[in-house]
């Protein structure tokens, strides 16, 4: 029987201020790719409260990128529905999309684009435009340590440096929610501290998260709640201290991971 | 709205220029292409034109036939006419063994006395016309046999100059004939008539009757001969515009690789936007691609020794078309980069499509030596609009009105491109 949390529990998270109504509700969600013997997520329901970090966690294949795309708008879910600021996403998708921001796990920038360049593309495409543009640009640059890689083409960026420019690019227009895929997959500690780090300033100004990672020491560390899904199915849900607890002989998120899925997170 | 179309033409731009295979492919690659492919074809065309066709004479005839053929030939710019072989007069075994070697294309064997058997044939006709009594007893005109010219053919002449050869001896035997003729009835006539200063003079040697002119169906200001240059420039510059379609489809693939789909599909902009500002910067880039053609065409095959490119009477015209083909070749790309699973998928299909629907364009061989049912599927190619547009300004001096049916077709077909793109779009993001 799976440990779904019902805890609403208002707490902090660093500074922010938890707000205990919903921005993202999922019920029974169902999504059957074409030509799918079995469904890739089936009928999960949970919900998303405002600036909080949430943590979708699973090994390959449970269903995270599969939720996390449906409610991005990349497709439509089979069956289900979901509301995103009291919206629903089925309806009213154009109204949400400029609330959200997206990471995705690749780096989607152009590689012979300067940063400045790829970062002025992507706001635009948000809306933004002129000095107001230009400014936070130049902050998020200046505050992830590429100003003077700036002029660059990314394509001549290291690993850590691509994941920053790859950060901003879905930050620039101050999302209210934040999707984020695998934001540290690939980079060094350094690069790692200095995302995350900053990802709770975003946070603490008022933006909710959610984020899939295969890092449960950096999950159990930055998230407020953490949902463990599997073969479609959500197996827990709550704080990762809640879901320690509630698993004797665990001391850590990745045991009460092992415990739950019987098998290593990158199977 | 604008600021994102204008980012989003910003971002193309700055994609192309920085792509250096890309800017190769538009505009380096077609320059040669069209370089190669003219002075190549310049030599076919003067074939076409028959100029300096290699051809021995065998003349044992030595009277009017052969000294008309001889003389008609060694003016004919038809022909490089040599009566030698080696320093030696040629013979029949001779011409025959330097045509097998494909010295010549052709050897002509005019046999010993022809003359004088059309004379005998002729004169024969005119005395039975005027009343006399035939040589040998029938009622019906019966002729000795007829001269026989023996023409020699390398095997890999083509039909169209062995066509044009044998009209030109049927000219001339015909003009010896009728002189044999004239002759023949001037001397009947002399012989009815006793005043021998009424005798008919040779006036015919030094009249034409009929005389030649060729124009050319064109309304251009400038006088437009079909060369080469006229018919491989637009040509292969259409090529090279729907050529087009292999760094667009290959930039829409590498967006898709990059993952920068992925993500321009969640933010707040529609496709068409996004598309929208790959067709203005390729559209703007193919238009400058064929001008750059045309310069080719004006000023640098002139240098080479081939004719300069003359552009007909209608700028607006061209710009009209150029326009309409730009936009047909760049929704193509477009059309192809999102039916195309992955890089190399589009770079195939892209090429391929465009040599299979530039083949049967006309580009490569003219529709007029077509059979008829690729003639008819030849009118479904947009090259072949495109081209057809293009010989009625270059060569027919033709206007915008003139152009105006194949520019819609090509916005027809930029339309079509477009709905085919958007809708599998839909289907494959409706996983």
């Amino acid at each position: 029987m799976p440990l779904i949390a019902t805890n609403s529990t208002k707490y902090t998270a660093g500074q922010a201020i938890m707000d205990s109504t919903e921005i993202i509700t999922i019920d029974n969600l169902t999504k059957v790719f074409r030509d799918a013997t079995e469904p890739a997520v089936k009928g999960i329901s949970f919900s998303i409260r405002r600036n909080e970090i949430f943590g979708l966690l699973g090994p390959n294949g449970a269903g995270k990128t599969t939720t996390i795309s449906i409610l991005c708008g990349l497709f439509p879910p089979t069956s289900g529905q979901v509301l995103i600021d009291g919206k629903d996403l089925d309806h009213e998708l154009p109204h949400i999309k400029p609330i959200l921001g997206v990471v995705p796990q690749d780096i989607a920038l152009y590689s012979t684009l300067t940063a400045r360049e790829n970062l002025d593309f992507y706001g635009h495409m948000y809306g933004l435009k002129g000095k107001q543009l230009k400014d936070e640009i130049e902050y998020w640059l200046e505050q992830l340590g590429l100003s003077d890689a700036a002029n660059r083409p990314v394509g001549t960026y290291s690993g850590g440096m691509k994941r920053r420019v790859n950060l901003i690019a879905g930050l620039l227009h101050k999302p209210k929610i934040l999707f984020l895929d695998e934001p540290t997959v690939g980079v060094d500690v350094h690069s790692r501290n200095v995302i995350i780090d900053h990802l709770k300033e975003v946070n603490k100004s008022g933006t909710t998260i959610i984020y899939t990672s295969h890092h449960l020491d950096e999950a159990q560390d930055f998230c407020h709640r953490v949902s463990i899904i599997d073969h479609g199915t959500i197996l827990t849900q709550g704080t990762p201290q809640e879901l320690i607890n509630a698993h004797p002989g665990s001391s850590d998120l990745e045991d009460v991971f092992l415990h739950l899925t019987k098998r290593k997170l990158r199977d | 709205m604008f600021s994102k179309l204008s980012a989003s033409v910003k971002k193309e731009f700055l994609l192309l220029v920085r792509d250096k295979i890309g800017l190769s492919i538009l505009f380096i690659m077609p320059m040669l292409l069209i370089l190669v492919m003219t002075l190549i074809q310049d030599a076919a065309f003067s074939t076409m034109n028959e100029k300096g066709i290699p051809l021995v004479l065998v003349n044992n005839d030595k009277d009017s036939l052969g000294i008309l053929i001889q003389q008609g030939l060694e003016q004919n710019e038809l022909c490089s006419l040599s009566v030698n072989i080696d320093g030696k007069p040629a013979t029949r075994e001779s011409a025959q063994k330097a045509v097998a070697e494909g010295k010549f294309l052709m050897g002509i064997i005019i046999p010993a006395n022809a003359t004088e058997a059309i004379r005998k044939n002729v004169t024969e006709l005119v005395n039975q016309t005027m009343g006399e009594e035939p040589i040998a007893g029938g009622s019906s005109i019966k002729l000795n046999d007829s001269v026989e010219i023996t023409i020699l053919i390398d095997p890999v002449t083509k039909k169209s100059i062995l066509t044009s050869i044998m009209s030109n001896l049927r000219e001339f035997i015909s003009e010896v004939k009728t002189k044999i003729m004239f002759e023949s009835f001037a001397d009947q006539i002399a012989e009815i008539i006793p005043d021998k200063s009424k005798k008919p003079t040779r006036a015919f040697e030094r009249s034409q009757v009929i005389r030649y002119k060729e124009v050319y169906a064109s309304t251009a200001r400038e006088k437009i001969v079909p060369n080469a240059v006229q018919h491989n420039v637009p040509a292969w510059a259409i090529f090279a515009m729907f050529f087009i379609a292999i760094p667009l489809s290959g930039s829409i693939m590498k967006e898709k690789n990059e993952g920068s789909v992925f993500r321009l599909r969640t933010m707040p902009s529609s496709y068409l936007l996004l598309v929208n500002g790959k067709i203005i910067v390729y559209v703007i880039a193919s238009m400058i691609q064929f001008f750059l053609m045309l310069c080719v065409g004006m000023y640098i095959l002139p240098l080479l020794g081939l004719p300069a490119l003359v552009l007909g009477n209608s700028m607006a015209g061209i710009l009209l078309l150029t326009m309409s083909t730009a936009f047909a070749a760049t929704g193509y790309g477009v059309m192809v980069g999102t039916l195309a699973g992955t890089e190399h998928q589009a770079a195939i299909m892209g090429s391929l499509s465009i040599l299979l629907i530039s083949a049967l364009g006309g580009i490569w061989v003219p529709t007029y030596v077509m059979p008829e049912f690729m003639r008819m599927i030849s009118s479904f190619s947009p090259l072949n609009w495109s081209l057809e547009g293009f010989y009625k300004l270059f060569l027919r001096g033709g206007t915008v009105k003139d152009v105006l049916f194949p520019s819609l077709l090509l916005m027809g077909f930029f339309l079509s491109t477009m709905a085919v793109s958007s809708w599998v779009n839909r289907v494959k993001r409706n996983v």
